[in-house]
């Protein structure tokens, strides 16, 4: 554990260097986020009105959340470099270390987003104050809690990218399958909160990582229940638990084609 | 004169063509980007769907004609990354040195730096931006515009990139600012302008060239009205002219001063 | 007449400086500071047409922004070039038309085409009429014998093959001088062999001028009639190939191995770099003894081994560079 952790620390390091670069990609943020604020003034007819449940201040503050999350979780370590240590051939010296090549790959990711979503949490609360207003009954403990959450759902989400970026062991470019998870994500649990969705396909979309992933967590943010709490922490272990197990099969299975075709 | 534009031309044709069939090499991960381009970009069909769902109108326009901001921004963008994909890495080009190689070439180098490379799944973008047209909205006319507002959105777009890129001839850390700046118009172009007001309908029609670029064809192609159709010709040429202008005068710097210690 | 022709030749390179730590980041950001470097200091040489001429140097010498501004990519801050005639600041397109480049490994072929795609696209490029860009690329694979493989996809040739098909492109349109910056940097001795073959072979063929950077000595020594040696931006050295090595190799090293020890004599224009027991180095400058009288002073019975050699080139340039820094640090 410890060689992870000191993985963690020169990541983290080297990524401090940066933050000026870092601070600069809150610029697409900021532009995504005030185009949706515009689209969700223009939805709601009045302030009180409710869309799914949701006030226009809790879908704005949802929003912003899940972009939060999706921004400050960006890395390229899990998905181009893995695919690209795979394809390229890197692979066969980062196996024979001695350590875990997706841990060592989740360590790497771990060490950048530590940098990347504080800032981009610091500066879209500053914005979603100002552009925005207070989030309705929120409370700090609210926040405090919701954190393990947040850590969980990207950490979920760093597996299942890496899982895809595994696949390269068999194909040529496992790029188009990233754009399509993304968008999932993207469309299902970040832009719009699953309430949105007819209530037929509600219950399938809880089965998806994208409960997990984005929609837990900002679903706390803006709108606690110790209920729904305890329900979103067990299906995230759950699916870390999922995602681990594929992810070292995936991975056992592709380092065997590997000694067996020689790369 | 008209032979050195022809045999320009046949270059740049040319390179665009080789560009191509690099990509075509494997078949297979050559089709898989184009297909899932295709299907990535139709997903978010999924958010219109849900948000006609709530309201009749968005921004003043029904579900087809928000299809066509749609598919307007992507074969713009695809067009562009398919001609032009190296204006959009130029940042890289002009702090490494690798200007250095079309320099001593006998041709423009603008257009030999940016008809260098291509980007296979952009051709998705083109196709699925004409599938959209004609599965919401087709009309021959309409289909006609389409297809000459895709030039000149491309073309427009391809400037903006080569004016954000070329600040990398004065200031070596812009590359970033850059590119979100060339990101997003990609982003405001695929949500309709009705919703904008105010201030940010200014930004959007003067500073970022969405509004030539997307809106004011979505409008034309809605209700044809020449005199929009010629404001955005006469936009799309005078960035055009800003571009190789700035271009230009930065390459002129390139050449001169050298600010970059790793080209010693 | 004068192919290349490059006087005072000066440029400066700004090369921001950083303060050590975070505070160094934040100021830079606000007032870079600059140090100017420079790179090349005011250089004269002229390049006669039809001849092969070395430009080297070590590191960061200023081959390379030589090379630049020689063929119009760099602006020169001072002095003035003319390559056939042409100010290639001024008229670089034009310019372009009439000299070739090869820039050590950036590749400019397209890997996916075959040679002969590959000739045509430059000749596209150069404004070659179609039946002159055959013709030309018939003469040039028949020359340089690619006839083998020019319809093979780049990407499945060997290592010689693509760099000769490097060179080779770059032939398409006749250019008068060709400029080759480190052809064989990077390759294997059998493929140095085979690219030195082709320049001089070019160069006996279609008369074409040749300068050359290297940091292989085997290239000069085998290429070069001219050889230029730069440091620090300057010309430390500029002398035909034959006048360097009657120069410098006046001094022959011995190596004797004696059956048993024995002292030498020693006289003037002997010198001993190692004595161990009974293998002895010696260092005879022929300028003060004749090589046959040195010889003489050594006891041919107790030979059991002996070995006459002159002093490498590379040896020869290691001094030449040292010297100036020698110089320069005074």
């Amino acid at each position: 554990m410890r060689k992870y952790a000191v993985i963690y620390r020169s990541v983290l390091l080297e990524h401090l260097q940066y933050a000026g670069n870092i601070a600069l990609g809150f610029i697409s943020y900021f532009f995504i986020i005030f185009v949706l604020i515009h689209l969700w003034e223009y939805m709601y007819e009045s302030p009180d009105e409710l869309i799914s449940g949701y006030t226009k201040v809790q879908m704005i503050w949802y929003v912003m959340m899940t972009e939060m999350i999706w921004f400050g979780a960006r890395s390229s370590s899990v998905t181009r470099q893995a695919s690209a240590d795979i394809r390229g051939g890197n692979i066969a010296y980062l196996m024979n270390k001695p350590y875990h090549y997706t841990l060592y790959i989740l360590a790497k990711y771990t060490g950048e987003w530590s940098i990347q979503l504080p800032m981009f949490a610091v500066l879209s609360s500053i914005m979603g104050i100002t552009m925005v207003g207070k989030i309705p009954g929120f409370h700090l403990l609210t926040l405090l809690a919701a954190v393990p959450c947040i850590i969980l759902g990207i950490t979920i989400n760093a597996v299942f990218k890496l899982c895809i970026s595994l696949l390269s062991f068999w194909i040529e470019d496992s790029n188009p399958f990233q754009w399509l998870y993304d968008k999932l994500i993207l469309v299902v649990g970040t832009i719009f909160p699953i309430e949105i969705f007819p209530a037929a396909l509600q219950p399938l979309l809880k089965l998806t990582p994208i409960y997990t992933v984005c929609y837990g967590p900002a679903k706390l943010i803006v709108d606690f229940g110790t209920g729904k709490y305890v329900e979103i922490l067990s299906a995230q272990i759950l699916y870390l638990f999922i995602g681990c197990v594929l992810m070292f099969f995936l991975y056992a299975k592709g380092v065997k084609k590997l000694y067996v075709n020689g790369g | 004169m008209l032979m050195a534009v022809k045999n320009q031309l046949r270059v740049c044709l040319l390179s665009v063509k080789y560009n191509i069939m690099r990509e075509m090499l494997n078949k297979v991960t050559f089709l898989t980007n184009i297909g899932f381009m295709m299907l990535n970009n139709a997903t978010f069909i999924v958010q219109w769907v849900i948000l006609f769902g709530l309201k009749d109108d968005i921004g003043g326009y029904a579900m087809g004609e928000v299809m066509l901001f749609w598919g307007l921004a992507a074969s713009t963008y695809g067009l562009s990354h398919i001609l032009f994909a190296r204006a959009f890495s130029l940042p890289d080009l002009i702090i490494n040195g690798k200007l250095d190689s079309y320099l001593v070439l006998p041709k423009n180098v603008l257009l030999s730096v940016i008809t260098s490379s291509t980007n296979t799944s952009s051709i998705g973008d083109f196709l699925y931006g004409l599938l959209i047209i004609c599965i919401f909205a087709f009309r021959v006319e309409r289909l006609f515009l389409f297809l000459l507002f895709s030039v000149t959105g491309a073309v427009i777009l391809t400037a903006f990139a080569l004016l954000m890129g070329s600040l990398s001839f004065w200031f070596v850390r812009s590359e970033m600012f850059g590119n979100q700046m060339v990101s997003s118009v990609i982003n405001f172009s695929t949500y309709p302008d009705g919703i904008f007001k105010g201030m940010a309908r200014f930004i959007l029609y003067n500073i970022i060239p969405v509004g030539m670029s997307i809106y004011h064809p979505v409008h034309v192609m809605v209700h044809f009205d020449a005199k929009s159709l010629l404001t955005v010709l006469g936009y799309t040429v005078l960035l055009s002219a800003a571009a190789v202008f700035v271009f230009y005068r930065g390459l002129r710097r390139y050449s001169s001063s050298n600010l970059m210690g790793a080209r010693l | 007449m004068d192919a290349i022709k490059a006087e005072n030749l000066s440029k400066v390179f700004r090369v921001k400086q950083k303060e050590k730590g975070m505070g160094g980041s934040l100021k830079a950001i606000f007032h870079p500071r600059t140090v100017p470097v420079q790179a090349v200091d005011g250089i004269s040489f002229t390049v006669k047409e039809g001849e092969i001429l070395a430009f080297i140097g070590p590191n960061g010498a200023g081959k390379s922004t030589t090379i630049k501004m020689l063929t119009g990519i760099l602006y020169p801050d001072g002095g003035n070039v003319e390559v056939l005639g042409i100010n290639p600041a001024k008229k670089r397109k034009q310019l372009a038309y009439q000299i070739g480049t090869v820039f050590g490994q950036k590749e400019q072929l397209w890997t996916h085409l075959t040679p002969y795609d590959n000739f045509r696209f430059f000749g596209a490029i150069f404004d070659l009429p179609d039946a002159e860009a055959e013709a030309r690329i018939r003469e040039l694979s028949d020359t340089f014998e690619l006839g083998a493989f020019i319809n093979t996809p780049v990407r499945s040739l060997s290592l010689g093959q693509r760099i000769r098909c490097e060179i080779v492109a770059s032939l398409i349109h006749k250019p008068k001088v060709l400029f080759l910056d480190e052809p064989t940097i990077g390759l294997d001795p059998v493929v140095k062999e085979n690219i030195r073959m082709l320049i001089k072979q070019m160069n006996k063929e279609f008369h074409t001028t040749v300068f050359l950077t290297s940091h292989d000595i085997g290239d000069i020594e085998k290429l070069c009639k001219r050889i230029v040696i730069v440091n620090s931006g300057q010309i430390v050295l500029d002398d035909s190939m034959e006048h360097l090595k009657y120069h410098y190799l006046n001094k022959k090293i011995v190596e004797v191995k004696l059956q048993e020890e024995a002292a030498l004599p020693r006289l003037s224009g002997i010198t001993v770099l190692k004595e161990k027991g009974s293998r002895v180095k010696l260092e005879i400058d022929t300028t003060i003894i004749k090589i046959n009288d040195a010889l003489r002073q050594i006891d041919a019975e107790h030979v059991e081994d002996i070995n006459i050699s002159n002093i490498p080139l590379e040896n020869i340039i290691m001094d030449i560079y040292k010297a100036e820094e020698a110089e320069s640090a005074v």
